[in-house]
């Protein structure tokens, strides 16, 4: 940068070891986030026994926010529902929310507050599992507090006190994986993954349908998560004359994995590419024409023609008129409202006692006639729940993308724990 | 057949790398700034074409943009904030991490959080052979070409070049001259900022635009000038090409995760045995 002749002056001047050494501090600095109150949304009327109190700690701040902040808002219009229509069991709902900001160690100071400060009588939230780890002991052990966890995951999440409400790999593959081989004689897949633990289970419970089912899996390959050129993986697909990719690549490196795939012609000669995350929110993350033919399966797309779902949609929109932050599957919104609707009827069924031992049991058999996408029942000593499973697919026309629903698979077991 | 479509997806990612690095290399050369803003700035860019289209106008007209609205940004930082920092770089790191945080968070509102999708302004690919190659990537490879020839040229070719390395050379002795070099670190930092902007309404068809999209290459890129060597353009250039061909040809012999370590491993490795970059003789 400088040659060192005698420059004179107070010049610039900066070597590579006192850069290394700025870079250090930077990170030694650090970066500490989070929210210092929470947000509190009161019943607009009251109750002799108080309200009960329901902690929603979700990432309002940070990557995730998008799907966060649709949590927090289907929590609201949730609750906002059932206190209109006279409280659980005339009592009303007391909303607290904690923002987990992206960051597990933030997160587990914030949620600590909803269990000491609030003493909330359950907790709903957390989207990626690496939260859900964070936060799970704080609330269920140390905190001896009820926990609904409401996202897509992969599975293996026994807790006692710990419900999940989002649909699990046997839910998203067992009926998708035949479909694509059967009836769309895929014989050849190809898993190309973001490295982390959602991506690697899932791909293992897949890898086991697409063999018992005759497929095969040519190559299962894992990225960082923001890996931007992917001519290699293409290349291999290309090679390993792959028919059907099962991709779990997550953004940012989702976007130029997918239009590297298309410009390599995969989908023009026949390739199918199938992944069970995508919802309407992805529907703008690439243009229309490497969206088209994509297969997803999820508990709930706003495809689904069901008199109580497109209410829901409609209802959502009026609450919250334009918003950013849509009511779909993907984004956890669905698990969260089925997480506060099966936490209602198990308050319905104690009469009104909240201690926890007796809400997990009641929990434990909950069910729901009406949700997103249709009802669901908590199997019984599994703390997951059956839900109702779509098979989707998304079509242009006019240049608009869509999710074409094309099958429906009723009551689909999650076989966990 | 395969080989050149080989060569080319590793020539399209070198150009990609190339453009991203050139700002910065000629910010971090002339003016020994490292410009730890440089991700948010490319990442401008491509929200300006974002923005240009939500206005209805077409994505080219917001490529052309990009580096003017950037320019500006660039000029008006350097003068209000930049100049102070001259005298000492590691604060000047912080500060334009600083600026660089403020600007993420505030494009992180503006996009709710989202990823957008920006459609390129020449679609589809063309067929040589069998083999499918993307108009998009075509035009990249040769706009950084025509970019990095005009800028040697106007650095190394012209009067304005050569003042700029005058006050490098010598400050004292150039504004005993008669040149403002306050006026040519303001007009290099504002060259170097439309670099950038170029670069991320160039680049943002590949991908797609977040707040974030300029973080994962500002590592890269500080590495492609550690390796290029500070102090000329070349340098800098030079780097970037090793660094990006690094990244798109190593994810063929050894398994993906594994690449992108090794690429750091092997490009520190070179900086261990040549400290002073693969090009340092001959400053510009």
């Amino acid at each position: 940068m400088r040659s060192d002749n005698g420059r004179s002056g107070t010049g610039p001047s900066l070597g590579r070891r006192r850069l290394l050494a700025g870079t250090g501090a930077l990170a030694a600095a650090g970066w500490i986030g989070g929210t210092a109150g929470g947000w509190v949304l009161r019943p607009r009327w009251a109750h002799a026994a108080g309200p009960i109190k329901m902690g929603i700690a979700t990432d309002i701040t940070g990557p995730i926010a998008p799907s966060g902040n649709a949590d927090w808002q289907v929590a609201q219009f949730a609750v906002e529902q059932i206190n209109g229509a006279g409280g659980v069991g005339g009592r009303p709902i007391e909303l607290f929310l904690e923002d987990t900001a992206s960051d597990p160690k933030t997160a587990v100071g914030n949620v600590r507050r909803l269990i000491q400060q609030r003493k909330v009588d359950v907790v709903l939230g957390a989207i990626t599992s690496a939260m859900r780890q964070a936060i799970k002991d704080p609330i269920v052990n140390r905190g001896r507090t009820l926990y609904i966890y409401p996202q897509l995951y992969e599975g293996q999440e026994c807790t006692k006190f710990l419900f999940c409400t989002g649909p699990t790999p046997a839910q998203q593959v067992d009926e998708l994986i035949p479909y694509l081989i059967k009836e769309k004689g895929r014989k050849r897949f190809a898993m190309p993954s973001a490295n982390y633990v959602w991506p690697q289970l899932l791909n293992r419970y897949a890898r086991r349908v697409i063999e018992a089912h005759g497929g095969e899996v040519v190559f299962e390959e894992y990225y960082p998560l923001d890996q931007p050129e992917y001519s290699a993986t293409i290349g291999k697909i290309r090679d390993g004359r792959v028919d059907c990719v099962f991709s779990t690549v997550i953004a940012p490196g989702l976007q130029p994995f997918m239009k590297q795939l298309y410009e390599s012609g995969f989908q023009r000669e026949g390739g199918i590419v199938t992944c069970v995350y995508y919802d309407e929110n992805l529907l703008n993350y690439h243009p229309p024409q490497e969206m088209d033919g994509l297969y997803s399966c999820l508990d709930y797309f706003q495809a689904v023609d069901d008199p109580f779902s497109r209410q829901l949609q409609e209802g959502y929109a009026k609450r919250f008129p334009g918003t950013r932050y849509l009511f779909t599957a993907g984004s956890a919104s669905t698990g969260m409202y089925r997480g506060i609707k099966l936490y209602e009827a198990a308050v319905q069924e104690t009469g009104g006692k909240l201690g926890r031992e007796d809400v997990a049991a009641a929990l434990d058999h909950a069910k729901i006639a009406q949700g997103p996408g249709g009802g669901a029942e908590m199997v019984p000593g599994k703390m997951h729940c059956r839900m109702n499973m779509y098979v989707a697919v998304c079509k242009v026309e006019a240049g608009k993308p869509r999710y074409d629903v094309i099958r429906r698979h009723d009551m689909v077991d999650p076989k966990e724990c | 057949m395969l080989d050149v479509k080989l060569a080319f997806d590793i020539l399209a990612f070198v150009s990609v790398m190339v453009l991203i690095v050139m700002g910065l290399g000629v910010i971090a050369s002339m003016m020994g700034v490292f410009n730890f803003a440089h991700g948010e700035f490319v990442m401008l860019g491509a929200y300006t074409v974002f923005a240009m289209q939500e206005a209805g106008a077409p994505s080219w007209a917001g490529i052309i943009a990009a580096p003017l609205v950037l320019a500006c940004l660039g000029l008006a930082l350097e003068r209000l904030v930049i100049r102070r920092w001259y005298a000492a770089p590691i604060i000047a790191m912080l500060g334009t991490f600083a600026i660089g945080l403020v600007i993420r968070e505030i494009v992180r509102g503006l996009l709710g959080g989202h990823y957008k999708s920006i459609e390129e302004p020449v679609r589809g690919s063309f067929a040589l052979g069998g083999v499918e190659f993307s108009w998009w990537r075509t035009v990249i490879i040769f706009v950084t070409a025509a970019v990095v020839a005009a800028c040697w040229f106007f650095l190394t070719r012209t009067g304005t070049g050569l003042r700029i390395r005058g006050a490098i050379e010598n400050p004292m002795l150039a504004r005993a001259c008669g040149i403002s070099t306050a006026r040519l670190y303001g007009f290099t930092f504002a060259f170097g900022a439309a670099l950038a902007g170029l670069a991320g309404a160039l680049i943002v068809p590949l991908y797609q635009l977040s707040a974030d999209i300029g973080t994962r290459f500002l590592v890269q890129s500080f590495l492609s000038v550690m390796l290029g060597g500070v102090g000329s353009f070349t340098g800098p250039v030079l780097g970037a090409s090793a660094v990006g061909a690094m990244a798109a040809g190593l994810p063929w012999v050894v398994i993906p995760v594994l690449a992108d370590p090794l690429v750091f491993v092997i490009a520190l490795t070179i900086v261990r045995f040549r400290p002073q970059g693969l090009l340092r003789q001959g400053r510009l």
